[in-house]
């Protein structure tokens, strides 16, 4: 269950090479006819998202079957007006180890998948994917990834959708729809994340997402069998479904797993800033030894033309020396992100205790 | 919990194993998850014109007296006074595609719009029955509410083969229990979603946060002690006469014992729960200040 963050993100390193070729029949896979008129509203940034009630419960159910793995699956919807309506969603399969194999099935499943759902009139095409978390950190490098191929390829750039397990459970079930901003894309675009670029584009953890406002829209079929459950029945027939208080309840959910994954990110972090230091070290070192190589061979030369010699001529430093590239800083921006994202989600259920502590002290003291 | 209105059929059960054929103890109840009612409706929504009900598939899993119903998949079929067809590859194909999410999900039944039971509902079982055999299967009868002065609700009926030759399109569908039934997480999606009806717009923002969660229900709360407050009064007052049950029920809930909330805990738990807050904003802070520290140049 204690996954450390690091074995999180080694095996979800794969996901990347998979998650291209699914990515791409989607983007054929619309219609001709549909194309027109999506092109027209094209230009309309997308600016909020409307999320179906029947999208919200589908979610939920796969991340929860999905523990204490990552719900993965895709959203379909319109765009419309520069609001996204996502009106139906499904679930992409678990992906194995076998990556060649599992790419095809994956394409395969989707494609199948789109064409059915077609078939009964529901809507086909892919907005963006959702994601299971637990605890707010949803920072990763499949993640961002996976987005990062469906900016590319979807209009307006796709959305993810990140719904928190923990925090459903504890009474408040959470969607938040993100997307990566414009810096992080041009700094992916010219591939490299070294010191350099992340200052050129002012990348930081908060930088690289922005989140997009999100409702929550029943229909109202929806609405109103909602409206009959909630509804007490005659002669004391309770609900099909009473109000909720657990919310209420003072015992504090998962503050120690909260701490716990606060330690192992913190500790993911160190030993990636160490990795960092010791490639930053090695280029120093190397680049100390080209300098010195250059030196004295002017120095040499310097020489050799005092005594009249013709000068030897001036090697190619870089062929001589294999000065490694500077590092990518992706990972441990990332890894900070997801140590901000645990301390939020710490703080904020610590601020809930403390208000119902004094709410339910109140109570008693009465 | 009930779904729908409650209707007067007695369920017996058999003691014997005649009605359903293999099955050692009869199915006693059937419980559903919003997903699969939310999808019903979506499907009955996205219905042609053409098409007076809709049907699909039920996926779940089943104990020997219970079948829990988790998911659903809308299939196609047309119906017309002389035939009806079912697209038996289409509900192979998603059959297929769900079991590759979740294999422990199995076919246990079928769904159907409107609150009908006719000669093609029969027949329709007949055939999930094949997919579902040796056990049971169940058909969910949802009634949206939209035509007529029908309620909504949902029933759910096995079937039993009648007459003296069974054939396929006669059959007895029997009325079984049928409850809604949803974990934690998906009651807080459900009380999002209900959250909406209150205001006269469809749509509610989110994320909402946990303290906001709190707030309303801290609100709710007060509002049901005021409430029951203005009623014991009224009773006080002689104005209502007074329900024995409701007394009941008021003392249990207000009689509980809040003694562990004793002074020294409170404190206790409250430095407890500061700390934590505390060392939550240092490191966040610290997150922050390293994460901008990367963008300083080294001269």
């Amino acid at each position: 269950m204690a996954t450390s963050m690091a074995a999180a993100l080694a095996a979800s390193l794969p996901a990347p090479q998979s998650a291209p070729t699914p990515a791409a029949p989607i983007y054929e896979a619309i219609p001709a006819s549909m194309s027109k008129v999506i092109d027209i509203e094209a230009e309309i940034p997308v600016t909020n998202i409307q999320l179906d009630g029947l999208v919200v419960t589908k979610i939920m159910k796969h991340s929860r079957d999905a523990q204490p793995g990552v719900a993965l699956g895709l959203l379909l919807g319109i765009d419309m007006d520069g609001t996204l309506e996502i009106s139906n969603s499904f679930p992409m399969p678990h992906v194995n180890e076998d990556e060649e194999k599992s790419t095809k099935s994956l394409a395969r499943y989707q494609a199948s998948m789109l064409r059915s759902l077609k078939e009964v009139q529901a809507d086909d095409s892919v907005v963006g994917f959702y994601q299971s978390t637990t605890l707010g950190a949803f920072y990763n490098q499949a993640l961002v990834d996976l987005q990062t191929i469906h900016q590319e390829k979807l209009r307006h750039g796709g959305i993810v959708i990140v719904h928190d397990v923990p925090q459903a459970a504890r009474g408040n079930a959470s969607f938040r729809a993100f997307r990566l901003t414009k810096e992080y894309l041009e700094a992916h675009k010219k591939g490299k994340f070294n010191t350099q670029s992340l200052m050129e584009h002012r990348l930081t953890f908060s930088t690289i997402i922005e989140e997009v406002p999100l409702k929550i829209r029943s229909n109202p079929l929806l609405g109103a069998f909602l409206q009959t459950l909630t509804a007490p029945g005659e002669s004391r027939v309770p609900a099909a479904l009473p109000p909720s208080f657990s919310n209420l309840d003072l015992t504090p959910v998962g503050l120690t797993r909260n701490l716990e994954r606060i330690l192992e990110a913190v500790d993911d972090y160190k030993t990636e800033e160490g990795n960092l230091a010791y490639l930053s070290r090695q280029i120093a070192r190397e680049r100390a030894r080209a300098d010195a190589h250059v030196a004295k061979r002017k120095e040499e030369n310097v020489q050799r033309v005092a005594q009249g010699l013709a000068p030897l001529p001036e090697d190619d430093v870089t062929r001589l020396f294999k000065i490694p590239p500077e590092p990518s800083r992706m990972e441990s921006m990332l890894l900070l992100g997801q140590i901000d994202a645990y301390a939020k989600s710490l703080a904020e259920t610590s601020s809930t205790g403390l208000v119902k502590m004094y709410a339910a002290n109140a109570g008693a003291s009465v | 919990m009930p779904l729908g209105p409650p209707s007067s059929a007695i369920h017996l059960q058999s003691v014997s194993n005649g009605g359903t054929a293999n099955s050692s103890r009869t199915v006693q109840t059937v419980t559903i998850h919003p997903v699969a009612l939310f999808s019903i409706l979506d499907h009955y929504l996205r219905r042609t014109d053409a098409q007076e009900r809709v049907i699909g598939t039920l996926l779940g899993t089943r104990t020997e007296t219970e079948i829990e119903v988790r998911n659903c998949f809308a299939v196609l079929h047309s119906e017309t006074s002389e035939q009806v067809a079912v697209d038996m590859e289409y509900h192979r194909t998603m059959y297929e595609l769900h079991q590759k999410v979740n294999p422990k999900e199995v076919i246990v039944g079928w769904y159907s719009t409107g609150s009908d039971l006719n000669t093609y509902s029969a027949l329709i079982h007949n055939f999930y029955t094949h997919d579902t055999a040796p056990h049971p299967t169940v058909h969910v009868a949802m009634n949206t509410g939209v035509q007529g002065d029908e309620k909504p609700g949902v029933k759910a009926y096995l079937s039993s083969p009648v007459g003296v030759f069974a054939k396929p399109e006669n059959c007895v569908f029997i009325p079984v229990p049928c409850e809604l039934r949803f974990n934690d997480a998906e009651r807080s999606g459900l009380d999002l979603l209900t959250s909406s009806l209150e205001s006269t717009s469809l749509t509610t923002s989110s994320p909402r946060s946990d303290l906001e969660v709190l707030e309303r229900s801290i609100k709710t709360v007060m509002e049901m002690l005021d409430r029951v407050l203005a009623y014991v009064r009224a009773v006080l007052a002689g104005e209502r006469e007074g329900d024995p049950a409701i007394g009941r029920y008021l003392m249990d809930t207000l009689g509980t014992s809040t003694e562990g909330l004793e002074k020294s805990g409170f404190a206790s738990s409250l430095q407890d729960t500061l700390m934590i807050s505390y060392l939550a904003n240092l490191v966040r802070a610290q997150a922050e200040v390293s994460a901008r520290l990367q963008l300083v140049p080294s001269v």
